[in-house]
């Protein structure tokens, strides 16, 4: 009934091009993002924040980061672990070697090498489509794992290859508690969505959906592939390499290249396919219900097991949880093929026209 | 000279066992356009049901002799691969018809975890041994050429040579049988060999069925050389810049990108690790595969794409 | 106002080369009184000796049933004896259909326009295009010269030339695999040719990106519709403003200064196009949900969003029915007509490319055999047997 938009008429361009068009989704993001950032401190414990909260804030950036490469602009990658490797490493590098850098500016810098790497590795999607382009892509990603595990100047000659980082210091504001933590990862989060969509709903969006969509009849109508792929690459892994620097500066404080890995990389393409290719609000789904499941079937199978008197193992535990992967990966392509957000989408067209079907 | 033909032949050798998986791939992008990245996870898959099941079978029929518990096993391992291909083509392949390839290649990687977690609760995840009475004694060769001759494994030899097999009966199966003409025709194009009355989703148990065996083969093959372990499912991930480089739709592209593969990965991994601290095997081979693609983007024997507007 | 003269309602701005003609208020029950200001206009006309351009107003003007034929008929022969072109204001609906009855053809464009003010920019457009055309007159426009085109061994195209002049519709039909779109394709280079050059505007070359060949003004539209599927009717227009663009990634992103302001201009001018071809009710429609006649509609849109000196239609009629194939005729000459943009398009429908085109240059079997007007064209031996099969 609240939700209609009888008698709401635009009547210049500008009102029509925002980026929510329609007020009431505007006011509910609004209110989402008050809520996250007054509400959720309030009400949530610490394990909340480290477990659940933090991570998901985290993935939703990187998520978001393939989301752009993958559901926008059709270039299929199975290296976006390196790209956070990358970031990651890049700013360990710029905090221990340059006196004085800014955390924060050192994340950003990672991103920006990350961004670098992307465009490098992203060089051979203009030769090369679709699933050679994935194969492509899994070079980047065993070179990245083999250099930060073999060249030892990249974490500064530790003997273990595992690096480690102090509390970030904000301009005064140290970053050690999990509530701190949440509100840094959050605030970076909002403004990097931001941007995200107005990247995606400006001439930048348009280019690369089109090469997603027919890439010969975009170059026909003079978008350059190359340029469009690879800022697709670039801006994918300046995303990726934030979101890489993040997780290991503020989610893990000490980590190796084996928090990047491969498998990472499918986790991420994953969290984009069943959370919706080629929707902001995808990435935030896939990576809530990435997070979550682990913790929900390490909570219930047990007690599932215990009811017919089993004993579950922590092995079982983690086999089921591929396979409920698994299959939930095959049901989404096969059934909603644009994730969850696409039925959500459904869920508030419905809405829209709520009470009157028709 | 001879440290460098043993290197060599050491690499010929690797590579026909990549061949053999990237044979895998190759079949079923050619009957179906899917790139399978479910391949590794049926070589694992495959691999723990022959090693559990000649384990398990002397056990409960009482049968002594280690010959007829591996044939055994190996019967029942290929009903298990039969109906592994059944379902997944019943399953999910079905559903997805006329899907993008990216799509498919996707659905694969959902198939991959699926395997890989039912493979390992039914059949645990601890490491197997796979004997099928291989010899592991090395041979010497060339004797009389070189001082001290070349040092060859005998396994390795006849693993080759099994594939070197394998890979010429496929070919023949694909050449000149009945069922080998369909499955071109549908490699072709699904939808007119389905208009002259080929059976699609029939074709598709077919050719997942022998992707089944060879990977299978390949999954006894590895697992009685290194054991069978998880890790063998990222066997795939070595063979990819085989396919890759062979091109996804030709046969010999598999095997000779399956030889430059095994030779360039063992001589970088000899002459060039050591400067660059090691282990850089595998990354060699995907970047060995990436140079190919900028000059020959659909691969060495792939067919030529040309754009229709 | 019905109390004016006739020679008050006539008005000549020398400036502009403009006679104003004022049919406000007027009506025209019968053909006597049409004459009387025709026969009016038509002296003061022939005094000057020149030929003019028409600013007509029609606001509130009632034209007799009995009248339409009279109209029609003298509009038409004034155009031809004394006209360089006309826009009209405020017509009515009916007053539409007479004069688009007059022009006896279907796809007539009747410059309509709802005030003065607008007319009279769309006739500073005419004029300064017919200016253009006459000082480019000798300049070669699109020239196609030997060009021969394999793939592997098989010859699509085989030393092929024809040029095409500004400011016309030229066609090029031909039996299927004839090559008809392998040479669109050559044109605007997604196909590289092996022998050949292009001269366009000046520039000759051999091989170019499609990238250059849209910078230098070339549009097309496909004859499988090749739409962004997942992007809305809008969006899909907005992508052909693209090299109009210039805002930076940063900007883009912070969504300030340049990249906003750029999104309104083009989004005005992308409103036009769709009012022009009149698809306002599906703009926020996601293509792959219109059926297949509006899908080549938007197709259109989004190449006219460049705002091409050549525009290439590969087959814009195929699987139309009638009606709407009367659309894109109308359409086709109206862009030709309103935006000055010079048309090469493949067809099948021998009515619609002997209708529309001006020259016409026949292919088969890779080879041209034939070229010129329609009717000469149609007359050609070679032509006749290409089609019909006669023996060779």
């Amino acid at each position: 009934m609240f939700y209609r938009e009888n008698g709401q008429f635009k009547t210049t361009y500008k009102a029509d091009q925002q980026a929510f068009v329609i007020p009431q989704d505007r006011w509910a993001i609004v209110a989402l993002v008050a809520f996250a950032f007054l509400g959720v401190p309030l009400l949530v414990d610490e394990y909340m924040f480290r477990a659940i909260l933090v991570p998901f804030l985290i993935l939703s950036l990187a998520a978001l980061g393939v989301n752009i490469l993958v559901g926008y602009c059709g270039q299929i990658t199975l290296g976006a672990g390196a790209s956070m490797a990358v970031g990651a490493y890049a700013a360990y590098n710029f905090m221990i070697r340059v006196d004085g850098m800014p955390a924060l500016a050192a994340i950003l810098l990672g991103g920006l090498m990350a961004a670098l790497a992307g465009i490098v590795f992203g060089a051979p999607s203009l030769r090369v489509r679709g699933l050679y382009l994935a194969v492509a892509t899994l070079a980047a990603q065993f070179f990245w794992d083999w250099a930060f595990l073999r060249i030892k100047w990249f974490t500064n000659n530790s003997s273990s290859g595992s690096v480690s980082v102090a509390d970030i210091n904000l301009f005064g504001w140290t970053i050690n508690s999990p509530t701190d933590k949440y509100l840094f990862c959050l605030g970076v989060l909002v403004a990097f969505s931001v941007m995200a969509k107005n990247l995606l709903r400006g001439n930048m969006g348009r280019q690369w959906m089109a090469i997603r969509d027919m890439d010969v009849a975009a170059t026909v109508i003079g978008i350059r592939p190359m340029y469009a792929k690879l800022t697709a690459f670039a801006v994918s892994s300046f995303y990726l390499g934030v979101a890489g620097a993040l997780w290991g500066f503020v989610n893990l404080g000490s980590w190796e290249p084996a928090a990047f890995s491969i498998d990472r990389s499918f986790q991420l393409l994953f969290m984009v396919i069943i959370g919706g290719l080629g929707a902001i609000s995808g990435s935030f789904f896939g990576a809530a219900f990435i997070v979550i499941l682990p913790i929900f079937l390490n909570q219930m199978l047990p007690l599932v097991g215990s009811l017919f008197g089993l004993e579950v193992s922590i092995a079982l535990v983690s086999h089921v949880e591929i396979i409920i992967f698994g299959t939930l990966i095959v049901f989404f392509l096969i059934v909603e093929p644009h994730g969850i957000a696409r039925l959500w989408a459904t869920g508030r067209e419905k809405l829209r026209l709520w009470p009157f079907p028709h | 000279m001879a440290f460098f033909l043993e290197t060599l032949l050491g690499g010929l050798m690797s590579g026909m066992l990549y061949s053999l998986v990237a044979l895998g791939f190759v079949l079923i992008f050619k009957a179906s356009g899917v790139f399978n990245f479910a391949q590794g996870a049926m070589v694992l898959f495959a691999a723990l049901a022959m090693a559990r099941f000649s384990e398990w079978i002397p056990g409960w029929l009482g049968i002594e002799s280690l010959f007829v518990a591996n044939v055994l096993a190996f019967a029942v391992a290929v009903v298990i691969m039969f109906v592994v291909a059944w379902l997944i083509e019943r399953l999910a392949l079905r559903h997805l018809v006329n899907q993008e390839g990216a799509t498919l290649l996707m659905a694969t990687l959902g198939i991959a975890y699926v395997l890989d977690g039912i493979g390992q609760t039914i059949f645990g995840s601890a490491i197997y041994k796979i004997d099928v009475g291989m010899p592991k004694e090395p041979v010497m060769m060339l004797e009389s050429v070189f001082e001290g001759g070349i040092l060859i494994n005998k396994e390795d030899f006849i693993a080759a040579l099994i594939a070197a097999l394998l890979v010429i009966s496929l070919s023949i199966f694909f050449q000149k049988t009945a069922t080998g003409r369909a499955l071109r025709a549908v490699a072709d194009d699904h939808q007119a060999a389905q208009s002259i009355g080929i059976p699609l989703d029939r074709i598709w148990v077919i050719v997942w069925c022998v992707a089944g065996i060879t990977a299978l083969v390949a999954g006894i093959i590895w697992g009685s050389k290194l054991g069978v372990q998880f890790s063998l499912s990222t066997i795939a991930l070595r063979a990819l810049p085989v396919v890759i480089l062979g091109g996804l739709t030709s046969v010999p592209g598999a095997i000779i990108g399956g030889l430059i593969i095994g030779v360039g990965e063992k001589l970088s991994e000899v002459y060039l690790g050591p400067f660059v601290g090691g282990g850089i095997e595998i990354w060699f081979a995907y970047m060995l595969a990436l140079v190919f693609l900028l000059f020959r983007p659909q691969g060495l024997f792939g067919e030529k794409i040309i754009d229709r507007v | 106002m019905t109390d004016k003269t006739h020679s008050e309602r006539i008005t000549f701005h020398d400036a502009i080369e403009t006679m104003e003609v004022d049919f406000s208020s007027m009506t025209f029950a019968d053909a006597v009184q049409v004459n009387a200001i025709y026969d009016e206009v038509d002296r003061q006309l022939a005094a000057t000796g020149k030929r003019w351009f028409f600013l007509v107003l029609y606001t509130d003007c009632e034209i007799a049933p009995e009248a339409w034929d009279r109209f029609a008929e003298r509009g038409k022969s004034t155009n031809i004896n004394h006209g360089r072109g006309s826009v009209r204001v405020d017509a009515k609906a009916q007053t539409r259909e007479a004069i688009r009855q007059s022009a006896g053809r279907e796809s007539f464009r009747s410059n309509i326009y709802d005030t003065r003010d607008q007319a009279l920019l769309a006739l500073g457009e005419l004029r300064k295009r017919q200016r253009d055309l006459a000082n480019g007159a000798d300049e070669v426009f699109l020239r196609v010269e030997n060009v021969s085109l394999r793939f592997g061994g098989v010859k699509a195209i085989t030393e092929i030339s024809f040029e095409i002049k500004r400011g016309e519709i030229s066609a090029i039909i031909g039996p299927n695999g004839a090559g008809k779109s392998s040479m669109l394709n050559v044109i605007n280079g997604v196909y590289h040719p092996q022998e050949g050059t292009i001269t366009f505007l000046g520039n000759v070359r051999q091989q170019m990106r499609p990238y250059e060949a849209a910078k230098q003004g070339i549009a097309r539209t496909f004859q499988n519709i090749a739409l962004f599927k997942g992007m809305s009717v809008l969006d899909n227009i907005m992508t052909g403003r693209n090299l109009k663009m210039k805002a930076n990634m940063l900007q883009q992103a912070f969504w300030f200064g340049p990249a906003q302001r750029e999104e309104l201009e083009h989004r005005a001018k992308v409103e036009e196009i769709i009012d022009f071809l009149e698809i306002q009710h599906i703009r926020k429609t996601p293509v792959g949900r219109l059926p297949y006649g509006l899908q080549k509609r938007v197709d259109l849109a989004r190449a006219l969003a460049m705002e091409p000196e050549l525009l290439l239609l590969d087959e814009p009629m195929a699987g139309m029915n009638v009606e709407e194939k009367q659309d894109m005729c109308r359409f086709i000459l109206d862009v030709n007509d309103q935006f000055g943009t010079t048309v090469l398009l493949i067809e099948h429908d021998m009515g619609v490319v002997m209708d529309l085109s001006n020259f016409v240059v026949v292919l088969d079997y890779g080879k041209k055999i034939a070229e010129g007007t329609p009717d000469e064209v149609r007359a050609d031996p070679n032509v006749i047997s290409a089609y019909l099969g006669a023996s060779h």
